[in-house]
């Protein structure tokens, strides 16, 4: 997507401050982003004012998720040993760090920062170029950061409701912070600067079907359990995205600790009211 | 070269320390919440013995969902959550008759999930309080194949037992997943019609997965 060279580089650039501008003001102006049940106050979802139109796209990412997306993931599940996923998956972590301690230092997040560095630095070594998670097993989990969760830390609320084609569920505001941690992305830049673009495009295409692999089952599980798969997908979404801005979805092997830490934070569960 | 990232490490591992390992501080003894531990532990066990049996017929397994469900999990509250505004617009007949598919929509989920296990082992790892009285009790659901899935499970005490309200796969609210889908089909109108007649098909094909998306 951002593969400037030479001058189209700061056209580019330009342009990223004019979405950006224009992604804030639009938020300005939808502050009221959650619709409220009347009777037993409680709050659905995220708000979809352009429902048609992320159903169209979310119906052509389905097409193409059930003939090719889906397929590939599945042969790539079956085809490749746990470990040597594992590794994918952990080098793909690994990568994201630069990303990750940026984000965390903008959050004002110090201690999140000096765990992502420290995950860095000994998975980067002890585990062989970030192939094995080493660190996790030292207590330092893998928390995502990106620049989405910023912006929701600096207060915007996520606008509406947005789907992506290929990339799928988003919002106004993470698809704003994809674009920002896309463009300031280390990977990406220095693959740019050395005529490497391949290196970025490869890691973008592997990083997706790692992720895809991964989900294999809560899709299935998903497409058949909904009614309106849709609307299913958009309330995941929102409620994935609350718990990782709350920084709460870290992996398993350390979820209690951390949970403990947050004051045992347990309102990421549904307030079922006591009827 | 090499002394940089020898120095590098020794810093990290400085900043390890300096941080401190997080400690897992569950089993604190408050009463409630580790009863719901236990709670939450032996209704899996259960389900991993009984429900797996690769002996039984699909009825029986689906009897077993049922009697499972039935004695764990606050069905009727679940369900009353899950339809959302709709509740209030439903008539008494049509409550009843959503009540009965939603049970039904669930007994056979679970009956082709259980029908299907492959060796998942399950582990109770903590339980805390919430403010409404409520334990959240978490778990892990260890795969063969892939990583450890992270349930959480709201339960609640009912009438002298335990009972589960919701049940979080990964950060992600079952019941508010679902009251999402349903209130989607019931549209801003809030036709709880439309959705009867959803879960009726849905309830009569076997497969049943919605065309709309």
């Amino acid at each position: 997507m951002f593969s400037a060279t030479g001058n189209s580089k700061t056209r580019l650039a330009q342009k990223f401050l004019g979405l950006t501008l224009c992604a804030f003001l639009v938020m300005g102006t939808a502050s009221c982003a959650h619709s409220v049940d009347q009777k037993d106050g409680y709050k659905s979802g995220m708000r979809d004012p352009i429902e048609p139109f992320n159903r169209g796209i979310f119906a052509f990412n389905n097409v193409l998720d059930i003939a090719i997306i889906e397929p590939v993931a599945k042969a790539y599940n079956f085809l490749l040993p746990g470990f040597v996923r594992d590794g994918v998956t952990n080098f793909m972590h690994n990568l994201r760090s630069p990303l990750i301690v940026g984000n965390e230092l903008l959050q004002g997040d110090i201690k999140g920062a000096g765990i992502a560095t420290a995950r860095f630095i000994i998975n980067t070594t002890a585990g062989i170029g970030g192939l094995v998670d080493v660190a996790a097993a030292q207590g330092f989990a893998y928390e995502p950061e990106d620049f989405g969760q910023t912006l929701a830390v600096w207060g915007l609320d996520d606008g509406f409701y947005l789907v992506l084609p290929i990339i799928g569920p988003s919002s106004l505001r993470d698809g704003v912070g994809l674009a920002v941690d896309s463009y300031a992305d280390p990977v990406r830049i220095v693959a740019d600067n050395t005529d490497n673009d391949w290196i970025y495009y490869t890691r973008v295409g592997l990083e997706g079907l790692d992720t895809r692999a991964r989900y294999v089952k809560a899709v299935e599980d998903l497409r058949r359990n909904s009614l309106d798969y849709y609307a299913a997908v958009r309330s995941a979404y929102a409620q994935k995205r609350q718990a990782l801005i709350r920084d709460e979805a870290v992996s398993p092997t350390t979820y209690d600790a951390k949970g403990k830490a947050n004051g045992g934070g347990a309102d990421y569960s549904a307030q079922i009211p006591n009827y | 070269m090499k002394t940089t990232s020898f120095k590098l490490l020794l810093a990290g591992l400085g900043l390890a320390l300096l941080l401190g390992m997080p400690q897992a501080s569950f089993a604190k003894g408050q009463g409630g919440d580790s009863a719901a531990a236990t709670f939450v532990q032996s209704m899996g066990n259960e389900a991993l013995t009984s429900l797996t049996d690769r002996n039984i017929s699909s009825a029986d397994r689906a009897a077993r969902v049922r009697t499972l469900l039935r004695n764990n999990f606050d069905v009727p509250t679940i369900a009353r959550f899950v339809l959302g505004r709709g509740w209030n617009t439903a008539t008494e007949a049509q409550k009843a008759e959503y009540q009965k598919l939603f049970e039904d929509m669930i007994v056979k989920t679970y009956t082709k999930r259980f029908a299907d296990y492959s060796g998942q082992a399950f582990k109770v790892s903590s339980a805390s309080p919430t403010d409404n009285g409520d334990s959240i009790v978490r778990s892990q659901i260890m795969q063969n194949d892939g990583p450890p899935v992270q349930v959480d499970w709201r339960v609640r005490p009912k009438g002298g037992h335990m009972k589960v309200v919701d049940v979080v796969v990964e950060q992600i609210s079952m019941s508010q997943t679902q009251r999402s889908d349903f209130e989607s089909v019931m549209g801003s109108s809030g036709d709880v019609e439309a959705l009867l007649s959803s879960l009726r098909a849905r309830s009569s094909s076997s497969g049943g997965m919605s065309k709309k998306h």
